[in-house]
């Protein structure tokens, strides 16, 4: 490229300026990804139900309980776990628990929109679909639909109590 | 000028001819399903509605049925060239525990989340649809502690709560045929098996994109941030998928031999917080 090649940089004295609003608009971005589940911010439930605990442990007293997509203002923070109102309820919650985003809507079988977590939760543990055996048979892969069969079998076994017991013995999740 | 104002004009029918053909098409399959043509009547009327929604979402996007009827095809496929599923309860127990604990706090806690061991040697990890999560026994055997595994389970979960997969498949037929639904319950031979071809070169192009061309780069560098998160806020240490990485790293490993799929180690790992590894 010869040097004159670009002439609206050669006639624009300070090219630099011309960066900044770039640079405010990542700047602002950033501070937006950045701003996830900060007091005074907002977060929202991603479980069907969220219990709503009257201090920042697990073992604590529940003071209510909040559906699936429910926006909350967070009001704390106290290390993991984000004391939250929610209109007339209020309470302590395991930030894990909760996200920056709006969970999105999905639709059923009939086009009509569907929560996901409720959906997600009645489809939990279903054989694999009928078109997926289809699918391998089709494409003779019989054996994988055996191993998936298998391990779909298998999975039935670990319940969200075991989990639960998981965490705890681990202290991981709200258990830290 | 002129220009200018025909482009609206060229734009919509861009989109409408399609749009029409394939609402056209879907109602003459439904008319076919039902073995005579819609008159109007109320049940007709009705169906006629349901297959607006389901073309409708299928334009918009992926519902809860498509998701497991996709995702459930996608595994066979992923089982079925990576050697099967080992089957040694020990290793079974330990990966979905330590998965379901991330999964737990990821932004979909109560899909069907299934982890398996593929039996292979290579070192790989990869996620379908609907909960599945897949780590090559090459890679097991790598993971030296539970952080270093999470850091691989929460990449792979991170993939599916963000949809990536089924991002592969907009404007694809598979969703707005509603293959199963015609497959099934056609009598015309034509329309059956249009209806399969649509959902198996669906899957075909999702399992391509996962397993042979990879996701983009960048879609890769979410993934592991996310995981990344996802695995400090249940308690692992945070630094263990970049541990992971480095121990790739420093064993001459490139990214054609290791994650083959996945950007250059040296990049992702320049992508991650610079943590200490966790301790043993």
């Amino acid at each position: 490229m010869g040097a004159n090649s670009n002439p609206e940089i050669e006639m624009n004295p300070r090219p630099a300026l011309r960066l900044w609003p770039a640079a405010l608009l990542l700047a602002a971005v950033v501070v937006v990804a950045d701003a996830a589940l900060t007091a005074g911010g907002t977060a929202y439930t991603k479980r069907y139900k969220t219990s709503l605990l009257a201090e920042p442990s697990p073992l604590a007293k529940p003071t209510g309980e909040v559906p699936f997509a429910q926006q909350l203002k967070i009001v704390e923070m106290k290390g993991n776990w984000l004391r939250v109102s929610a209109g007339p309820n209020g309470g302590w919650v395991f930030a894990g628990s909760l996200t920056d985003t709006k969970p999105a809507e999905i639709k059923g079988t009939d086009g009509n929109v569907l929560l996901a977590s409720a959906t997600t939760a009645t489809a939990a543990n279903r054989p694999l679909s009928e078109e997926a055996n289809a699918y391998a048979a089709r494409r003779n892969l019989g054996s994988a639909r055996v191993d998936l069969d298998w391990l779909q079998a298998q999975c039935k076994g670990f319940t969200s109590a075991d989990v639960d017991a998981f965490l705890k013995a681990q202290k991981k999740g709200e258990f830290q | 000028m002129k220009t200018k104002s025909r482009f609206p004009l060229v734009a919509v029918l861009l989109v409408a001819i399609p749009a029409f053909a394939q609402f056209d098409q879907f109602k003459k399959a439904l008319d076919s399903v039902k073995g005579t043509p819609s008159t109007g009547t109320k049940n007709n009327t009705t169906d006629t509605l349901n297959a607006l929604g389901q073309v409708g979402r299928g334009i918009a996007g992926i519902g809860p049925e498509e998701e497991k009827n996709i995702g459930d095809s996608v595994a066979v496929e992923i089982v079925g060239k990576y050697g099967g599923l080992v089957r040694d309860a020990a290793i079974l127990h330990r990966v979905n525990l330590v998965g379901r604990a991330l999964a737990r706090y990821s932004d979909r806690p109560e899909l069907n989340w299934r982890f398996g061991v593929l039996n292979s040697d290579s070192v790989n990890a990869f996620s379908a649809p609907d909960g599945w999560v897949f780590i090559s026994r090459g890679l097991y055997a790598l993971a030296k502690d539970d952080d270093e595994l999470a850091g691989i389970l929460g990449h792979e979960i991170a993939h599916i709560t963000g949809r990536h997969a089924l991002n592969l498949l907009r404007g694809s037929n598979i969703a707005a045929g509603g293959a199963g639904f015609l497959a099934t319950r056609s009598n015309d031979a034509r329309t059956a098996n249009a209806a399969l071809q649509n959902f198996d070169s669906g899957i075909d192009k999702v399992f391509t994109g996962i397993v042979e061309k990879g996701f983009s780069a960048d879609t890769e560098y979410g993934a592991d941030k996310v995981g990344h998160s996802l695995a400090a806020i249940t308690g692992y240490a945070p630094g263990g998928l970049r541990a992971v990485l480095v121990q790739l790293q420093q064993r001459g490993g490139d990214s054609k031999k290791f994650f083959p799929t996945h950007p250059p180690l040296k990049e992702r790992i320049a992508r991650l917080p610079d943590e200490p590894a966790p301790k043993p």
